[in-house]
């Protein structure tokens, strides 16, 4: 048990009914690119408090960045103070019974901690892999980060954990033209860091023929990052309590229905040690596991803390959040395409490689649009046309998911802006999606 | 506070003396607490603090930037130092150094005043106010069916000091109050949700001012109809009327973001993407009629956007993005304003301590007309009114976006009729400010968080603007 957290859970055992503590402390180095050349070097040397106060029923939680004992000390004496003013929580449930501390291996890697001091040797090989390609500026990201989290709980759980990530994307252009990718896992891996700059080069000279398409409704594949963004969405709305609020398609598609085809299973996977969302247990205590949230077109999981669970009644997840249950890390799987298959494979259609901006209508029916970023190429008899710009897929993910008709056998590791979730993604094709643009 | 001024200082100093060209200090802390109610049961109540130290400096033209919460003069030379450090180790990678441009620096202390303080802790207060908005609904909502209402309230009160080794030095405190109501409503197979904010800078005297209760009232009985009777809408090409709360937020999207001038720049073409307007354009390009005037603007009185200095110590004013039509004054920084050879207009905002200040809007809308709304629809035979909205996207040029109505309806014969069903706008930004036919004098305003940089930072806004009439257009309906 870290001191900070000792303090504070001695410091409020026998005031209130349950006590977590969880702390974590980051530090973290930051390069953007824009340009061909870095914008800013950022740093961060954070240690972060949140507590889960539990009084009869009643649910606090205090989440502080900010190192100050004597604050949080203070705010958890007012709140004890008008606990008993104030009505239950409907998510509270008892902490559970503390299982064993069994923090992750695998998911260190010394090398971040050396690039961290001066991370100029990796931004130099994504630019030199970009510009390799032909293109005319980079623009992207790097950032390495060191972790330990610790958690202490009034049940007896005490665990630690300590963790590195790197996540490393790229934006290239040529002329008009662009080129995207993405690369997020627990170490350092130099291929990978030089590919993200070399596949955003590569897509960006990929055609430098402008060709129009009209809106309506094509056969379209997308990328690893346009799966990534896409499936961040619906694991978000895979929560419970997005369930319970309503603002969720899996409040109206329910475990044990159909919501996809057969090619489509999403899994949350704590226990991925490459992935920089791997946790050995949740905020709760709970050891983590991996599940299916759609396995074969089927909702199999929603994501569950002890609160929500108790709600529903379920089981935990292992997906806590003290509030929020959410995703660690996603996977969907692989199909039997090959990458450099999608273009015949397609036949004629669209080939989207980035998105972003996706919004919803309606969440309960699925109801979004998407915009297309960098290339989108027109296919005709598995032969790229060109580039027809910026549309915007229309549609829902029901009607997406039910319409996924191949996916590739290569994944990537995928973490970026648009992608927060890490996530393990193929590219797929989809069939009868409504493809827009203004027409004035 | 608790940071001094003698603190700052004494991190100005080190990282001069380590041979920074510029060094600024900022600390700041944002507390308060939020409470959230699903149904009108309580789900949680939070308390947050974020507190710490953000230095800037730029070393042999390399722009670094440290960030920590630790308030220890170890630390804090610590961060100064990792700024120092890394900056200098990316500075080989440069071509271009950064500069920034000359100005006079702020040296002043403002607060917004709360006519009844925030932070005297009124969760119970807090409850009820949301309770009393979900009874106010509840049953109300008679032949559609009211499934859920998530409602949360969240106090923020916003504190910065401020000092640069140029001499700026700027202290603050901005409270601000924002409440959020997410309903679904369902009725046969059809269903609609609703997300319907306030927010402003100031104390609890804003419940008043907002009455929640009336409003989210109307609102959702409006949507009910439109649930329960909208169909789709006409399929040949009318007029389109846009409310306040649509133009604001197309406001916002294509002439806030394409007028910030570190994305005109490029600066964040990987994250939230680069602009239509290239700097060539700038005083130049019509982008739209005598009818397209966006102003931005960081001193109105009370709003969500509210500011007098920005993170560069750089006094606030009324930008005019676009002026009758032309596009005219970017938001810049002192990075931005030094590259394009002028003054920074103050645009530099950070939301936290650990976030770097870069160019954000603060409040941006579109200037009113003199009609009223019934002057503005009355010679319409066949048209669209589209009030407010849930889904929208712009392309990262901010030239092609999309907006599918909530609350809509036919005009017919000058008036407002029938209700319409996720009706679907499709434009590009030339599109829209070309063809705005008509304003009427309701300038009205609605509070958003808007997302962009890298780590991603939400800050408070309002966009704004009267209803706007526009010539016609073919009406999109939702697949």
């Amino acid at each position: 048990m870290s001191e900070l957290s000792g303090v504070l859970l001695k410091a409020q055992m026998g005031k209130f009914d349950e006590v977590s503590v969880l702390v974590e402390e980051n530090h973290r180095v930051m390069v953007k690119l824009w340009n061909t050349e870095p914008s800013v070097a950022q740093s961060w040397l954070e240690t972060n408090i949140h507590l889960r106060l539990a009084k009869s029923g009643r649910l606090w939680v205090l989440s502080y960045e900010a190192r100050d004992p004597v604050y949080i000390l203070k705010h958890a004496e007012n709140l004890l103070k008008i606990a008993d003013r104030v009505e239950q929580s409907e998510l509270y449930a008892p902490l559970p019974e503390p299982g064993v501390c069994k923090p992750l291996s695998g998911v260190y890697d010394g090398k971040v901690e050396s690039y961290m001091e001066d991370p100029s040797g990796l931004i130099g090989e994504i630019i030199d892999s970009s510009i390799s390609q032909g293109v005319d500026r980079v623009a992207g990201a790097l950032t390495l980060t060191k972790s330990k989290i610790t958690l202490v709980n009034s049940r007896g759980f005490e665990c630690e954990e300590y963790k590195t990530s790197v996540e490393a994307y790229a934006r290239a252009f040529k002329g008009d033209y662009s080129g995207h990718w993405a690369y997020g896992q627990t170490g350092v891996n130099i291929q990978a860091i030089r590919e993200v700059g070399r596949k955003a080069g590569y897509y960006a000279s990929i055609t430098s023929k402008r060709v129009d398409v009209s809106p309506g409704e094509y056969r379209v594949a997308v990328s690893p990052l346009v799966v990534g963004n896409l499936f961040n969405y619906l694991s978000f709305m895979s929560s419970a309590l997005y369930v319970l609020i309503g603002f969720s398609v899996f409040a109206k598609y329910r475990p044990g229905e159909k919501i996809g085809s057969e090619n489509v299973s999403l899994y949350d996977k704590p226990r991925d040690t490459m992935l920089p969302g791997a946790r050995g247990f949740d905020d709760e205590g709970v050891e983590t596991f991996d599940k299916p949230i759609i396995e074969h077109g089927v909702v199999k999981n929603i994501l569950h803390n002890t609160g929500t669970a108790s709600k529903m009644q379920a089981k935990s997840t292992g997906n806590a959040g003290w509030i929020y249950p959410s995703p660690w890390n996603l996977e969907i799987a692989s199909g039997d395409l090959k990458e450099e298959e999608i273009p015949s494979a397609l036949g004629s259609g669209l080939i989207i490689l980035n998105n972003w901006y996706t919004r919803l209508q309606n969440y309960y029916e699925g109801y979004f649009s998407t915009v297309s970023r960098d290339m989108a190429l027109l296919v005709k008899n598995g032969e790229i046309e060109g580039h027809v710009g910026r549309v915007r897929i229309a549609t829902s993910f029901p009607r997406l998911l039910n319409n996924v008709i191949g996916v590739s056998r290569e994944r990537y590791d995928i973490s970026w802006w648009e992608v927060r979730t890490p996530t393990r993604a193929p590219f797929m094709i989809l069939e009868n999606i409504q493809v827009t643009k203004p027409e004035v | 506070m608790s940071f001094s001024e003698e603190l700052a200082l004494s991190l100005l100093d080190r990282g001069l003396t380590l041979g920074a060209k510029y060094v600024e200090v900022r600390f700041q802390d944002d507390y308060g607490y939020g409470v959230s109610l699903r149904n009108n049961k309580l789900m949680s109540v939070g308390v947050t603090r974020t507190r710490g130290v953000g230095i800037r400096v730029i070393v042999d033209g390399s722009l670094g930037f440290a960030a920590t919460n630790s308030l220890s003069i170890e630390d804090l030379y610590k961060a100064v130092d990792k700024a120092f450090t890394r900056a200098k180790a990316t500075a080989r990678l440069r071509k271009n150094p950064i500069e920034f441009s000359e100005e006079k620096p702020g040296r002043a202390k403002y607060r917004v005043v709360e006519k009844e303080q925030l932070m005297d802790f009124k969760i119970e207060d807090a409850i009820s106010t949301l309770s009393g908005i979900y009874k106010s609904v509840e049953g109300e909502i008679k032949e559609a069916k009211l499934v859920s209402m998530v409602e949360s309230l969240s106090v923020h009160i916003q504190e910065k000091m401020i000092m640069t080794s140029e001499g700026g030095y700027v202290e603050s405190r901005i409270p601000r109050l924002f409440i959020s109501i997410g309903s679904t409503l369902i009725y046969g197979g059809r269903s609609i949700q609703r997300f319907k904010e306030f927010g402003a800078s100031g104390g609890w005297e804003l419940i008043d001012e907002w009455r929640p209760e009336q409003v989210v009232l109307s609102d959702l009985k409006n949507l009910e109809k439109v649930l329960v009777k909208g169909t789709a809408p006409p399929s040949d090409k009318v007029d389109v009327v846009l409310g306040p709360e649509v133009v604001g937020l197309i406001a916002h999207e294509s002439s806030g973001h394409p007028m910030e001038a570190d994305r005109i720049l490029g600066r964040e073409a990987a994250q939230a993407g680069e602009s239509y307007v290239k700097p060539e354009m700038i005083g130049r390009r019509k982008i739209g009629n005598q009818h397209a005037t966006v102003i931005e603007d960081p001193t109105i009185p009370g709003s969500y956007g509210f500011y007098l200095y920005d993170d560069e110590c750089i006094r606030a004013r009324p930008r005019y993005l676009y002026k009758e039509g032309l596009i005219n004054e970017p938001l810049h920084n002192r990075h931005t304003a030094w590259i394009f050879k002028t003054s920074s207009n103050g645009a530099a905002r950070a939301m936290n301590y650990a976030l770097e200040p870069i160019i954000r809007m603060s409040n941006t809308y579109i200037a009113p007309g003199d009609l009223s709304f019934e002057e503005l629809i009355e010679d319409i035979e066949l048209g669209i009114y589209v009030k407010s909205y849930m889904e929208w996207n712009i392309d990262d040029a901010r030239w092609n976006q999309r907006y599918v109505g909530l609350e809509a309806y036919v005009i017919r014969g000058g008036e407002l009729a029938e209700p319409v069903l996720n009706p679907v706008l499709e434009f590009t930004t030339e599109w829209f400010y070309s063809n705005i036919v008509g304003k009427d004098r309701n300038l009205e305003f609605h509070p958003r968080t808007c997302g962009k940089g890298e780590p991603s930072q939400g800050v408070p806004v309002w966009f704004g603007g009267p209803n706007v009439r526009l010539g016609k257009m073919r009406v999109g309906v939702l697949k």
